[in-house]
C-alpha cells in the first residue's frame, strides 16, 4: 500500500506541477488580428479605475454619457485605490483576464508589455480612435516597440500647493520664484519652529518630508542634468546622488521638524496637509481637487516646484491616466469605441475637469468649465504660469518602475523612524531595485 | 491512536475456505475503506501533497506567473538569508512566538485554575472567557484593535493614566510588538478550556493525600498539578505555537497590508504573502514558505523528543 | 472542604455548630470575593469588545481618547453608514457572499469529513495507519505551503474569482480538524451496533447511513458549528480568490471599507465591525456549550 501511496502522490505532483507550468507560453500565442469594424449588437465590456469616491462618480456620468450615444455597449465598472489597484490587475494579468478597458499609468507600461497584456490600438487609432487633438509627443509616450498600447488622457506637472490661512497664523512667508530645495527645507523647518497649534491642539509643520517621494527624486535629477532612466534600461544616476538628495531634509528629520511620520500614518487616507496641520505639501497639479474636498477649505495655493543649482526648474509634463484594452479583450471594437470616448468627446472633458489632470485633447480642454475660482480654473492658471518652466522631457519609467517606487517608499518610512541610516537606504534600495528590473 | 494492523497467519493450514474467506473479506474492507476514503484522498493528493511538492519544486526556481518557471538552483534560499526584510521578518515573528505563546498558556493556565475551584457559574465564566478565543484572529477585531491603540487612544489615555506614557502604539514601531501579544493574550480562552478539560480528571484523592502530608498549595500544584496537567500542557503548547507562527489576518489588517510602520510588524506570513501575492515573486515565497515547514517541524520534532523527558500520561493506553 | 469531623458531646455541639456557621460565612465571603475578582478579571477581557459596541453608536467625535463608555449622542448613524455599503455594492451583497461560503462549507465538511472518520474509524483495509498519520501530520502543516501552488492552479484552470477554490476543500476533507474530531467521537461509539448490523446483512454505506450519522449528531454539530464560523472569518482565502467587490465576503469588504473610510470615521468602521460579527455572536451565545465542550474534549485524548 505505502507503494500505492508514492504513485498517487508522485501524480498528483507531476499534474499539479503541469498544472503549474502551463501558464507559461500563452502570451506569445499568435492572436488574429482583431476586426475594425464597430460592432452593433449588445456587448458587455470591463472597465476599471484607480481613485476615490469623487472619480467614481465623474466616471459615473460619463459612462451614462457613453450609453446615450452607444446604447448597444454595456459598460461594467469597478474601482480601487491606486496600490490595491496594481495588485488587481497583476493578478488578473497572470490569469490573462484584465478588464477590457482599464487606466494605465506609465510606470506599468513596460512590464505589461513585455508579457503581452496590453493590446496595440494602432489598427483603431485614425479610425474609431481620433487622436487629432492630441500632441504629437503625448501620444508618442503611450508607444512602446512601435505598438499604441496606451493613450494618455491627461497631462500632470508637480507643483508646490500650500495653504495661505494657515500659513499666515505661523507668521512665515510662503517660498517665492526661484527657491530652492535648500530654500524649502529652510521654510519647513521655519513653520514648524514657529509652535503655532490648530485648533485641536494639533502642532502645525511646515511640510512633509519631501525626499520620501521617489517622482520628487526625479525631478530633482532631471535639474541635475541626468536622466534617470536610459533608453538600455539602466540607471543614469548613482547611489551617491540619491544620498544628496535624501540629505536635504536630513536636518529636519534629525530635528523633527518635518510632519511626524507616525501621525500621517495614523492619518491615512487623509494626511498632515489635508488635515490642515502642514502648510505645504507637494505633489501633481491635478491632485488640487482631491485637496480642496479633503481639507474642507478652497484656499489651497499653488506654486512651482524648487529650482535646481542653476535656477531652472526643468519641470516636465508627466503622460497620466493613460487608457489600455487588454490584448485578451473578446470585443476590441467595442473597447476602442469607449477608449476614444473618454479621450476626446468634449462632454468628458467638462464632467472631469482637471481632476485627472489637463486633459490632451483640445476639445476637451475647450470644453472644461472654468468658471472663476473654480478648482478647473486655477489647475490651469497654474499650468499656463508655468508653461515656460516646463522645459524638461519626462522621465520614461523603465520595467520594475512600480515596484521600486514603492520600495522608496518603504524604505523611506524606515528612515523617517530613524530606523535606518541614509547609507542602509541606498543601498537596500539598489540592491532591491536589480532584483525587481529582472 | 493509529492501530497497527498485523494479521497475524494462523499455523494451521487446515481451514483453506476460512482463509479464503477472510482474503475476500480484507479485500471487500480495503476496497470500501478506500471508497470511503476517496474525497479525503483527493483532497489529501490534489490540495495538500501535490502542491506541497510544487511548491518545493518553485522554491527552486524563479517565477512570476507570467513566464514559466526558471530554474535558479539554491539562489532564491541564497537571497533570504542576505535580504534584510526576511530577517526582520523572521525575528519579528521569534519574538511574537517566543513572548506570546508563553504569556498565553500562563494566563490560561492562571484563569482555569482559578474556576476550577468553583462551583457555581463556573460554565457562564468559561464560555464567556472562551468568547474572544472565536473572534480574535477576525478582521473585526483586528480593526477595534487597531482604533483602541492608535496614538492618543483610549489605550493610550488608560496607559497615561497608570503613568505609562509609550509615546503612541500603532505609530510607534516599538509599541507594535507588544500590541500584538496582548492581542493574542486576549484569546486565552482556547486554551484556557482545554487546561480545565485536564484538572477536572485529575483525582480530588491526590491533592487530599497531599495535604495530609502536609503539602502547601504551591507544592501541591508543582509536583500534582503540572505533571497531571503535562498531556494537556504539551498539547495546547504544540499547537499554539504552530498557529502563533502561522498569524495574518490581524497582521494585514492593523498594518494596512505593508508590515509597518518601518516594517515592525512584517510576520513572516505576511511578507510571504507581500512577496508572493504582490510583487508575484512566487519562487521566493515557496522558499520562504519551505523554510517555514522546515522550521515548524523541527520544533515540533523537538517537542515531540522532549515529551519523553517532562510529560506523564496517566498510565490509560488507548 | 468538608467540616472537620467534630464528636457530638453536648458540651461540644454548640461550639461545633459555631464552627459551622463560622465556616460557612468565610465560606460565602471567599465565593463572594471569588466572583467579584472573576468578574474583575471577565470585565478587563471583555472590555474590547464592550468598547466595539459601545463605540459603534457613538458618533466619532466622541470615540478617541473618551474613556467612557457610555455613548452620549447614541445612535443608530453608523450603523446606516455601514449599510450603505462600499464602490456601489450592498451590505447585504457581502452578508450574502458570507453566507454561501459558510453554508457551503458546513455543507461540505459535513458531509465529507464523517465520511472520511468512518474510513479511519470502523473500517479496517490496508494502509489505514499511513494515511491516518499523514493526516493528523495535516493538521500541524502550515498551510501557507500548499498556498501558492494551490492558487497557481486554480489560476490556470480560470477559477480565480469564483468560490470555487474556497468550498472545494471542504468537500474534499482538506481540514483535518474535523476528520480528527469526528474520528475521536466515533471511537466511543459501541462497536456492537456495527456487529449487530452486520450479521443483519447491512454493508457499510448502511451502517453509515443508519447508526453512525445519527449516532453522530453531536459532533456533527459542533463541527457545523467550528465550520460557520471559521469561513465566515476567513480572510487569507478570499483575499487571495475573490477579486470582484462584488463577490466579496463581509471580512474582505470591511477592509476596503476600512482602507476608503477617512480616519475620522471610526464610528462607521466600529458598526461594520460589529455586524460583520453579528453572526459569530449570534452562533456564540446560542451554541456556547456545544463549543467549548468540542474545544474541550480536543485536548483529553492528545
Amino acid at each position: 500500500m505505502k507503494r500505492l501511496t508514492l504513485k498517487a502522490v508522485g501524480m498528483a505532483a507531476a499534474a499539479a506541477l503541469a498544472l503549474c507550468a502551463c501558464a507559461g507560453g500563452g502570451g506569445s500565442a499568435a492572436k488574429p488580428a482583431p476586426s475594425t469594424a464597430t460592432e452593433t449588437g449588445p456587448v458587455t465590456i470591463t472597465f476599471t479605475w484607480w481613485g476615490n469616491d469623487d472619480r467614481a462618480s465623474r466616471y459615473k456620468q460619463a459612462i451614462a454619457l457613453f450609453n446615450k450615444k452607444y446604447p448597444n455597449i454595456t459598460v461594467q465598472t469597478s474601482f480601487a485605490d491606486f496600490a490595491s489597484y496594481w495588485t488587481a490587475r497583476a493578478t488578473e494579468a497572470a490569469g490573462r483576464a484584465l478588464p477590457d478597458v482599464m487606466q494605465t499609468d506609465m510606470a506599468y507600461l513596460r512590464e505589461y508589455t513585455a508579457n503581452g497584456h496590453l493590446l496595440d490600438l494602432s489598427p483603431y487609432v485614425g479610425k474609431t480612435i481620433n487622436l487629432s487633438g492630441f500632441d504629437k509627443s503625448l501620444v508618442k509616450a503611450g508607444n512602446l516597440d512601435g505598438k499604441q498600447i496606451a493613450i494618455p488622457t491627461s497631462t500632470n506637472t508637480l507643483a508646490l500647493f500650500y495653504n495661505p490661512d494657515l500659513l499666515k497664523k505661523t507668521g512665515v512667508t510662503p517660498p517665492t520664484g526661484d527657491y530652492t530645495w535648500a530654500d524649502y527645507s529652510k521654510f519647513i523647518a521655519a513653520v514648524s519652529a514657529a509652535g503655532t497649534t490648530t485648533a485641536g491642539g494639533q502642532k502645525v509643520y511646515g511640510g512633509i518630508d519631501y525626499a520620501t517621494t521617489f517622482w520628487f527624486f526625479l525631478q530633482w535629477l532631471v535639474q541635475e542634468g541626468k536622466t534617470p532612466f536610459k533608453d538600455d534600461g539602466t540607471f543614469g544616476f548613482k547611489a551617491q546622488d540619491m544620498k544628496d538628495f535624501l540629505t536635504l531634509t536630513a536636518d529636519l528629520r534629525k530635528a523633527k521638524q518635518d510632519f511626524p511620520i507616525a501621525r500621517n500614518l495614523q492619518l491615512l487616507p487623509k494626511d498632515g496637509f489635508t488635515m490642515n496641520e502642514a502648510t505645504s505639501e507637494m505633489s501633481w497639479d491635478n491632485f488640487l481637487a482631491q485637496y480642496v474636498a479633503d481639507s474642507g477649505t478652497k484656499n489651497i495655493a499653488m506654486m512651482p516646484v524648487p529650482s535646481g543649482k542653476d535656477g531652472k526648474k526643468d519641470m516636465f509634463y508627466k503622460p497620466s491616466m493613460l487608457l489600455s484594452a487588454s490584448a485578451n479583450t473578446k470585443h476590441a471594437a467595442a473597447a476602442a469605441t469607449l477608449i476614444n470616448f473618454l479621450l476626446t468627446e468634449p462632454e468628458v472633458g467638462t464632467i472631469f475637469g482637471t481632476s485627472k489632470g489637463v486633459p490632451a485633447d483640445k476639445a476637451q480642454r475647450a470644453a472644461m468649465k472654468l468658471d472663476a475660482g473654480s478648482v478647473d480654473a486655477s489647475v490651469v492658471a497654474y499650468e499656463k504660469a508655468v508653461a515656460d518652466k516646463v522645459t524638461a522631457a519626462v522621465p520614461i519609467p523603465v520595467k520594475g518602475f512600480g515596484s521600486i517606487e514603492a520600495d522608496y517608499k518603504r524604505l523611506g518610512e524606515s528612515l523617517s523612524y530613524g530606523k535606518i541610516t541614509i547609507d542602509e537606504f541606498v543601498k537596500e534600495w539598489f540592491t532591491d531595485s536589480a532584483v525587481a528590473m529582472q | 491512536m493509529a492501530l497497527t494492523e498485523k494479521m497475524t497467519g494462523s499455523g494451521v493450514r487446515s481451514a483453506a475456505p476460512a482463509v479464503a474467506a477472510r482474503r475476500r473479506r480484507r479485500a471487500a474492507e480495503t476496497r470500501a475503506g478506500y471508497a470511503f476514503l476517496t474525497p479525503w484522498l483527493l483532497g489529501f493528493v490534489l490540495l495538500t501533497a501535490g502542491p506541497m511538492l510544487a511548491s518545493l519544486y518553485l522554491s527552486f526556481t524563479s517565477y512570476n506567473l507570467f513566464a514559466s518557471p526558471k530554474w535558479v538552483g539554491l539562489a532564491n534560499f541564497q537571497l533570504l538569508l542576505q535580504d534584510p526584510r526576511f530577517v526582520q521578518s523572521a525575528k519579528i515573528t521569534a519574538t511574537y512566538v517566543l513572548l506570546g505563546t508563553p504569556i498565553k498558556l500562563i494566563s490560561a493556565l492562571a484563569v482555569a485554575i482559578l474556576l476550577n475551584n468553583s462551583h457555581r457559574g463556573k460554565g457562564l465564566y468559561r464560555s464567556a472567557f472562551y468568547g474572544p478565543s472565536l473572534i480574535g484572529a477576525s478582521v473585526s477585531i483586528a480593526i477595534v484593535w487597531k482604533a483602541m491603540f492608535i496614538d492618543h487612544g483610549i489605550v493610550d489615555q488608560i496607559g497615561q493614566f497608570f503613568g505609562m506614557s509609550p509615546g503612541g502604539w500603532v505609530g510607534n514601531p516599538a509599541m507594535t510588538m507588544p500590541m500584538f501579544i496582548l492581542l493574542t493574550v486576549w484569546q486565552f480562552g482556547a486554551p484556557m478550556v482545554i487546561f480545565l478539560a485536564g484538572l477536572k480528571q485529575v483525582p480530588l484523592e491526590l491533592y487530599e493525600a497531599a495535604s495530609v502530608d502536609g503539602a502547601g498549595p504551591i507544592r501541591k500544584f508543582l509536583k500534582i498539578t503540572l505533571p497531571m496537567l503535562s498531556p494537556v500542557l504539551f498539547f495546547n503548547l504544540l499547537l499554539e505555537t504552530i498557529h502563533a507562527f502561522q498569524i495574518f489576518a490581524s497582521a494585514f489588517i492593523i498594518s494596512g497590508g505593508t508590515g509597518g510602520p518601518a516594517g515592525s510588524t512584517l510576520f513572516y506570513t505576511l511578507y510571504l504573502y507581500i512577496r508572493g501575492f504582490q510583487d508575484f515573486r512566487m519562487g521566493y515565497a515557496s522558499a520562504m514558505a519551505w523554510v517555514l515547514v522546515l522550521v515548524v517541524g523541527i520544533i515540533t520534532l523537538l517537542f515531540f523528543k522532549s515529551s519523553k523527558f517532562w510529560v506523564h500520561y496517566s498510565g490509560e493506553t488507548k | 472542604m468538608t467540616t472537620a469531623g467534630v464528636s457530638p458531646s453536648s458540651v461540644t455541639q454548640a461550639s461545633s455548630a459555631l464552627l459551622r456557621r463560622r465556616h460557612h460565612n468565610s465560606k460565602r465571603i471567599k465565593s463572594v470575593l471569588f466572583h467579584t475578582f472573576v468578574v474583575a478579571v471577565l470585565v478587563v477581557v471583555l472590555y474590547p469588545a464592550l468598547w466595539m459596541l459601545m463605540s459603534s453608536l457613538k458618533p466619532t467625535a466622541d470615540i478617541v481618547g473618551n474613556v467612557s463608555l457610555w455613548p452620549k449622542g447614541a445612535s443608530l448613524d453608523n450603523f446606516a453608514k455601514a449599510l450603505h455599503g462600499i464602490g456601489g455594492v450592498s451590505f447585504w451583497t457581502f452578508f450574502r457572499n458570507s453566507m454561501i461560503l459558510a453554508v457551503g462549507s458546513v455543507v461540505g465538511i459535513a458531509l465529507s469529513a464523517s465520511v472520511s472518520a468512518y474510513a479511519f474509524a470502523r473500517i479496517q483495509f490496508a494502509g489505514r495507519s499511513v494515511w491516518f498519520a499523514l493526516m493528523i501530520g495535516s493538521l500541524l502543516l502550515p498551510i501557507h505551503v500548499v498556498i501558492i501552488p494551490q492558487y497557481i492552479i486554480f489560476n490556470n484552470i480560470g477559477l480565480v474569482n469564483t468560490f470555487v477554490p474556497l468550498l472545494l476543500g471542504k468537500f474534499l476533507a482538506a481540514e483535518a480538524f474535523f476528520v480528527f474530531l469526528m474520528v475521536q467521537f466515533m471511537r466511543n461509539l459501541p462497536r456492537e451496533l456495527d456487529e449487530a448490523a452486520r450479521i443483519d446483512g447491512a454493508g457499510h454505506v448502511r451502517i453509515f447511513t443508519s447508526i453512525m450519522l445519527p449516532l453522530m449528531k453531536p459532533a456533527l454539530v459542533t463541527s457545523a458549528i467550528f465550520a460557520f464560523i471559521w469561513s465566515w472569518n476567513d480572510f487569507l482565502g478570499p483575499l487571495l480568490y475573490l477579486k470582484d467587490p462584488s463577490l466579496y465576503s463581509l471580512p474582505i469588504a470591511l477592509r476596503l471599507f476600512v482602507d476608503q473610510t477617512s480616519t475620522s470615521d471610526y464610528g462607521a468602521q466600529m458598526a461594520m465591525a460589529v455586524l460583520a460579527l453579528i453572526p459569530v455572536l449570534l452562533f456564540f451565545l446560542v451554541f456556547q456549550r456545544y463549543l467549548v465542550e468540542g474545544v474541550a474534549t480536543q485536548g483529553l485524548k492528545g
